[in-house]
């Protein structure tokens, strides 16, 4: 901190406790920055594209993570670092806003803050850097424009949206069935997407995971699973035509919220109490039965005599169903919530066309599944694997391919991906740079070359000669004026990208481009950092 | 007889700071430059912004004088004249946070020589006001009005103030975007002031230009029970009741109980609890309502008896997006279901439910008395978005004063070079010491275009000195000539819309001039002891305590040494 004196030539204090704050400014600052900003994208460069490499992450409480998933490697890192959490942030956004491309876009903002680190030392003004990069970030995006094409889907031709899927899938360790798995994923979203509106509630799809079986075994449920068995063992497992009782009121008698007290001052009353409770359960059972419902599904517990009386009437039940998933079922089931007994009548009962108790493998875990349902508008995806930390991956991946899906459904437009995109952009960057007078030319260029960093690192995570493949790929862009030629990672033999059908969204690519620029102008934009030490 | 052999008198408490004189006024001097110092390079279009960490841990990166002097954490008790009045600043106007500190800082650092010199701070005092009174005479002549002319029109000149307030924050790259978007909110809730009508949501992920304007209310979805999803989300003039009671099943007393000694009434007691809520929620659907909103709770069971009933509810709605809601579509808010008439309810053109990155969102949009507006703030990341909060937050006050005192200035330096113009040339007809001090204020005043200059880091001097040449044409045409900082040369400011309300100025000067003159008027500073409890708190604190000991003894060793 600049530090004041007085009449005698001794420093006194301006700033609370400020021998122990700590204070960069100038270009040091930004080189620190910068420096901090680089090493968090180094980490996910090799987690990139097709041939990426996974992270383990290990948490303080020792749980084991290993994704590929950019988002959560920099939210499971836990850094200390402002800048660094700045980069954690703009990953994060990414995965809020699109829920793909987490991993390129902070490669993106890494190379952007490399570059800036040569023009700085250049001494050009980081603010003129900031708005060259802003500058480009435009024209960048303009040309994602044009280059972009529309894709005609119908809920009969699905197949462009499940190529785009499998080219999110691809990067990840599921990509052995990427597509079955992105059938899944945009049949699911399909299902519950509003296609006039292009509104896609991805909380009405229900991604449930279980230990055990084959990744192939995954698959996606019209109707809902609900993780609980039968309230009795000896209840039926397997009902048809199923009319389901949604309920939320536990099945014992009534208790007034009011604060109560019974007195019972002779055995008569006693008795007559005894008589009135068990006359209760008699009644729900009964009000259930006559409604004609053949399941009972209750968001609470069941005293044990209700449970016997249940068994004894010949109506299955199960117990205990968390509130969002009695929301699905009732969704999914058409049914309606009845907050009591008294108020069920047949019109508020869900139908579903099987009702079904599995069981897995040798262990004794079961789970009931409530299938053809009258509306499919609630989904579940149901996914199996060797081990948790595979299922937690593949909820991860789906996840992204959800949110692929649905970003197509919002805009049907895609580029080409494999780094065929930024190739083109940073053509068109490039070109555009030398139109512009004043110092922001070189930022610019600077802009066009960090573009390459993406493409760039996708041919090293795929062991090809990065500056080789990347130069070749160039000149083939121009030379054919094509620009859906990207970096061949898979060895196909073709780097036209069109013929390997990968193909990303185009908003998620322009998001990509303008995040990274906005966090990296904020980043230049700070000179002056002022901490207490301990940081 | 010395001042030395007597014996001496303890007047105040141990450990009591005390200094005094000239030299003492000097080292506040020296302090507020310090501090000014800080946000010297947050100023214009090429400012930077600061990080600044504290000990929980939270981060701000800011461009905003206001909130940079807040966060440093100032104790020293002359500085601490500089935050208050960049608060002041920000209460007042809003935006020139920074510059005020700047002027207040720089005419400090002019007075110093004379005071220095031996010249009396009243003297200097009374020249400093003297000027600042001439320099806001001149702003007020400078300025020029945007009052008479029609709607559209007023629009983009208020746009522009705008513009030129957010050309130096993070979110410059997009100004006209969000400029146009303050104006538009401004205009909409009228000329009453009611700045809490504007509300500002902020959705992390996306980038700046998915910020949307909603012209009436949006509010991130509450907490909801099973059977929210069941419900409509969409409607088209609805009917919008407003509530502030609990719908939900609860004990109707804390501390009533019930004592039943037939258990058969037991049933009759369950059914007049059940027989209370379903009453006021059916009071609530023969209103005719479509939309319930509550802010306190709306329970599962009312969740799904509206679901049953196509309406739509959210419960715990914060206070003021009721608020909102209740001025936008035109209800009241009702502490009772009972007699609800029609007049109560409110409506607007489209409700709908809808996806915002994350989040979703409840929005309320085509409201009848358009009162109120909501601008939705996307951004990479927290910081980026609490930045550009306080951005639009400066934007938005700009435009409300421009709106008020419909006058605007030529702003990058321009106004501030012929300030200092005028009171040169008005300092020669002044006989006396006068007109030295008033020369170095007008010195002072340059230093809002230097600045401009250093941080954009073109040549300051070069440019000051071909903007004092076109400030002195006897012709005037040069006065509006500002800092043209695409190019680093000069240009008309006028002209090229780079335009400041003329009360961000005047409140600026006056602002500085004021507190420049309280801390040169101060010529003695006495600074009590910690309290005996604060001094065991904590090892910094004992260490603070005996820096400032030994200052005591010393500034009492001046003392004695003045006199001798």
């Amino acid at each position: 901190m600049a530090l004041a004196f007085d009449e005698y030539g001794r420093p006194f204090i301006i700033i609370k406790e400020q021998e122990q704050k700590t204070r960069l400014r100038g270009i040091d600052a930004q080189k620190a920055n910068i420096s901090a900003g680089k090493s968090v994208a180094r980490i996910l460069r090799t987690s990139l594209g097709p041939k990426g490499m996974d992270k383990m992450l290990q948490s303080p409480d020792g749980e084991v993570t290993i994704t590929n998933d950019g988002a959560t490697i920099l939210e499971q890192m836990d850094v200390d670092n402002q800048i660094a959490k700045l980069m954690v942030e703009l990953s994060r956004s990414q995965d809020y806003e699109i829920g793909d491309g987490t991993t390129g876009v902070v490669v993106m903002a890494g190379a952007l803050l490399e570059q800036a680190e040569r023009l700085l030392e250049r001494g050009i003004h980081p603010i003129r850097v900031a708005e060259g990069y802003e500058m480009a970030s435009r024209i960048a995006v303009e040309h994602l424009e044009r280059i972009a094409n529309k894709f005609e889907f119908s809920s009969t031709n699905v197949e462009p949206l499940v190529q785009t899927c499998m080219t999110t899938l691809s990067s990840k360790i599921v990509n052995r069935c990427k597509r079955s798995l992105a059938e899944i994923a945009v049949n699911a979203v399909l299902a519950v997407a509003d296609l006039d509106r292009k509104d896609v509630n991805l909380e009405l799809i229900k991604v449930e995971g279980k230990v055990g079986g084959k990744l192939e075994d995954t698959e996606l449920i019209k109707g809902i699973i609900v993780d609980k068995d039968m309230s009795h063992p000896q209840m039926p497992k397997h009902i048809e035509d199923a009319k389901i009782a949604i309920l939320t009121c536990p099945f014992e008698p009534p208790k007034p919220k009011t604060k109560h007290k019974v007195d019972i001052d002779t055995v008569e009353k006693f008795q007559n109490l005894r008589g009135q409770e068990q006359k209760y359960f008699d009644d729900m059972v009964q009000k259930c039965k006559d409604v004609g419902a053949t399941l009972v599904i209750c968001q609470w517990g069941f005293d044990d005599e209700a449970n016997h009386l249940l068994m004894h009437r010949n109506l299955p039940a199960v117990r205990w169903v968390g509130g969002v998933e009695l929301e699905l079922i009732a969704i999914a089931t058409g049914g309606r919530i009845v907050p009591r007994f008294q108020e069920l009548t047949p019109e508020k009962l869900g139908k579903a066309g099987l009702v079904r108790e599995k069981s897995f493998g040798t262990t004794k875990d079961r789970m009931i599944y409530i299938e053809h349902c009258a509306n499919s508008r609630a989904v579940t995806i149901f996914i199996r694997g060797g081990n948790k930390m595979m299922i937690e991956e593949t909820k991860r991946s789906i996840h992204d391919a959800l949110c692929v899906a649905r970003n197509l459904i919002r805009n049907n437009s895609i580029v080409y991906g494999g780094g065929a995109a930024e190739i083109s952009c940073s053509l068109a960057v490039e070109a555009a740079a030398d139109r512009h007078p004043g110092v922001e030319q070189y930022a610019i260029r600077a802009f066009a070359e960090a573009l390459d960093s993406i493409p760039m690192a996708l041919a090293e995570n795929s062991g090809l000669q990065p500056i080789e493949t990347l130069s070749a790929v160039k000149s083939q862009q121009i030379k054919e004026n094509n620009t859906c030629c990207g970096i061949d990672c898979n060895d196909v033999g073709t780097n036209d990208m069109r013929e390997q059908n990968v193909f990303e969204t185009l908003i998620g690519k322009q998001q990509q481009i303008l995040l990274a620029t906005q966090v990296v102008k904020m980043i230049l934009k700070i000179d002056d950092v002022i901490s207490p030490s301990e940081y | 007889m010395t001042a030395m052999m007597q014996p001496q008198i303890i007047l105040l408490k141990e450990g009591t700071d005390t200094s005094q004189g000239k030299a003492q006024l000097v080292s506040n001097i020296n302090a507020c430059m310090a501090v000014a110092d800080v946000v010297r390079t947050t100023l214009g279009p090429r400012g930077m912004d600061k990080l600044i960490h504290d000990e929980k841990g939270n981060t701000t990166i800011s461009n905003d004088g206001a909130t940079i002097m807040k966060l440093l954490d100032i104790v020293h008790p002359a500085a601490k004249i500089l935050v208050d009045i960049a608060k002041s600043q920000d209460s007042e106007v809003g935006d020139g946070t920074t510059t005020v500190v700047l002027l207040a800082g720089e005419f400090l650092k002019e007075a110093k020589p004379f005071i220095e010199d031996g010249v009396h701070p009243q003297n200097l005092i009374r020249s400093f006001r003297t000027a600042a009174y001439l320099a806001i005479e001149m702003v007020k002549e400078l300025a020029q009005s945007i009052e008479g002319k029609s709607l559209e029109e007023k629009k983009s000149l208020l746009a522009k103030c705008a513009a030129t307030t957010l050309s130096s924050k993070l979110i410059g790259g997009e100004k006209e975007f969000f400029a146009s978007m303050v104006v538009d909110a401004v205009l909409a809730i009228g000329t009453d002031d009611r700045l809490n009508m504007i509300g500002i949501k902020k959705v992390p992920g996306g980038n700046m230009r998915d910020s949307f304007l909603v012209n009436g209310v949006a509010f991130k979805k509450t907490f909801s029970y099973a059977g929210f999803e069941q419900q409509p989300k969409k409607f088209v003039m609805p009917k919008i009741l407003l509530l502030n009671i609990e719908l939900e099943l609860k004990s109707e007393k804390e501390n009533a109980e019930i004592r039943l000694s037939d258990p058969s009434q037991y049933q009759s007691i369950v059914d007049a609890e059940w027989n209370i809520i379903y009453d006021k929620l059916d009071k609530c659907v023969k209103s005719g309502a479509k939309i319930v909103l509550s802010r306190l709770a709306i329970g599962d069971l009312g969740t799904q008896y509206f679901a049953d009933r196509d309406i739509f509810c959210a419960g715990r709605v914060a206070e003021e997006d009721l608020q909102r809601v209740a001025a936008a579509t035109g209800g009241t808010v009702q502490t009772s279901v009972n007699n609800v008439i029609d007049e109560v309810l409110g409506s607007c053109e489209l409700f709908e439910e809808r996806q915002v990155g994350n989040e979703r969102f409840n929005i309320f949009s085509g409201c009848p008395s358009g009162q109120t507006a909501t601008i939705v703030l996307r951004g990479g990341a927290d910081q980026f978005i609490e930045e550009a909060e306080r951005s639009l937050h400066d934007a938005i006050m700009i435009v409300r004063r421009a709106l008020k005192n419909s006058t605007v200035v030529a702003g990058g330096g321009a106004i501030d070079m012929e300030i200092s113009r005028y009171l040169r040339q008005h300092a020669r007809t002044i006989a006396g010491k006068s007109q030295l001090f008033i020369n170095s204020y007008a010195k002072a005043l340059e230093v809002i275009p230097r600045q401009l200059c250093d941080n954009a880091g073109f040549d300051a001097t070069d440019v000051l000195n071909k903007l004092r040449q076109k400030h002195a044409l006897q012709s005037g045409e040069g006065k509006p000539y500002g800092v043209d900082i695409n190019t680093g040369g000069i240009a008309d400011n006028y002209a090229n819309f780079v335009w400041e309300p003329a009360v961000v100025k005047i409140n600026a000067i006056n602002a500085a001039t004021e507190a420049a003159c309280l801390v040169l008027s101060v010529d003695e500073t006495v600074k009590n002891p910690k309290s005996e409890s604060a001094q065991g708190d904590a090892a910094a604190g004992a260490m603070g305590g005996r820096g400032r000991g030994g200052a005591a003894f010393r500034g009492r060793g001046g003392r004695g040494m003045r006199r001798r």
